[in-house]
């Protein structure tokens, strides 16, 4: 009786052995399957990354194609684009505003004056006064920029910036009169890069100011033609930030 | 027109991997069998487009079912793909000869396998 008990729990035991070894067996394989998983996983991330990564560059290739196209027609601005959002990136993060990851206000900046493409050389390289009629032409650049980039999706935060480039704080800028906080942020930004850059620059028919004359200007300006707390970020921004910026394009 | 994928393996961890891996990704409805028998009466009732074969399982194993679905007309026009363990050329060998269309290698890439019905969805 105690024998027979004997022989069927030793059965039993080998039994559960046999048992034993196979569920770990499947867990092994189940733990490599996993494994497999993992592997997948990462390989679909990096390749994500990398065509993210491709995407974004030739996003920024594009816009700075035609940005030097629009630049291109303007033969004494020279590369005026290229060192406005250059200044205005530095603005909107003084500002709180432009992170690396988010190129979209550097697109506006390097395209705000791509519906210049639709004026006419004529008027557009007129060494004279222009005419009412042809002044209204010109000012309808804004328009145009954002129509040109109409239905660009990645484009539309630029677009607003395109619009809204000659608005001033007061109210008394084109197209929309928009006042204050209307203006999109971006625009209010550009703003102060666009005139910063001119006044930095020379023309044929003066010489550039220095970095302190173009501050002062500026500052007249805050309230009137430009939003004061952008002024106060531009504030912020050390001399040598912008002569390195001055230096490194032109 | 049929777009049911048949999962048949007597582990329940891969079954549901596959069937996690399939689900929303292929416009086919899944459907699971746990052995060679049940994945027949399945079969017969689903009359699935593809079927994932296991080749060791309780009751009849891969093989067999594979040979016994091409032989009834209700499910031989399913494409068979085994799965099989790493070192399996023998298995492999009688898999073709049971009518298999094609394998897929335990631990299997979850991106071949999603590639895999892709391609068969559109062939279609």
């Amino acid at each position: 009786m105690e024998l027979r008990g004997e022989t069927e729990l030793t059965q039993e035991i080998s039994r559960l052995r046999r048992e034993l070894a196979l569920r770990e067996r499947e867990a092994a394989d189940n733990a490599l399957q996993l494994e497999r998983y993992a592997a997948d996983l990462r390989e679909v991330f990096l390749e994500e990354r990398s065509r993210a990564q491709e995407l974004k560059r030739s996003y920024y290739a594009t816009v700075r194609a035609l940005s030097n196209a629009v630049e291109a027609r303007d033969a004494y601005t020279g590369k005026h684009a290229e060192r406005v959002a250059a200044y205005g990136v530095e603005i909107a993060r003084a500002y709180g505003l432009a992170s690396p990851d988010a190129p979209e206000i550097e697109f506006g900046f390097l395209l705000h004056d791509i519906g210049k493409v639709a004026i006419s050389d004529s008027i557009l390289h007129k060494p004279d006064a222009l005419t009412d009629e042809e002044r209204r032409k010109v000012r309808r650049h804004p328009e145009k920029g954002e129509q040109i980039l109409h239905g660009i999706e990645f484009l539309q935060d630029a677009a607003k910036v395109v619009r809204s480039h000659h608005e001033r704080w007061d109210g008394s800028g084109y197209p929309d009169h928009l006042r204050g906080d209307e203006i999109p942020v971006a625009a209010r930004v550009f703003a102060v890069a666009d005139v910063f850059d001119a006044l930095t620059t020379e023309r044929p028919y003066r010489p550039a100011s220095t970095i302190a004359q173009a501050r002062s200007m500026i500052k007249a300006g805050s309230g009137t033609q430009f939003d004061p707390r952008v002024i106060e970020a531009f504030n912020t921004i050390g001399d040598e930030t912008f002569e390195q910026i001055g230096q490194r394009i032109r | 027109m049929t777009r049911a994928v048949l999962v048949v393996d007597d582990d329940q961890f891969i079954r549901k991997l596959v069937a996690t891996t399939l689900e929303d990704v292929s416009e086919f409805d899944l459907h699971e069998a746990s052995d060679g028998v049940e994945a027949l009466e399945v079969a017969q009732e689903k009359q699935p487009a593809i079927v994932f074969l296991d080749v060791d399982m309780p009751r009849m194993d891969g093989i067999d079912t594979c040979r016994r679905m091409r032989q009834d007309p209700l499910t031989n026009h399913a494409t068979i793909v085994m799965l099989t363990a790493a070192h399996g050329d023998q298995t492999e060998r009688l898999a073709v000869e049971a009518g298999a269309d094609m394998f897929l290698t335990k631990p299997f890439s979850p991106l071949e396998l999603l590639r895999l019905v892709d391609r068969l969805g559109d062939n279609r």
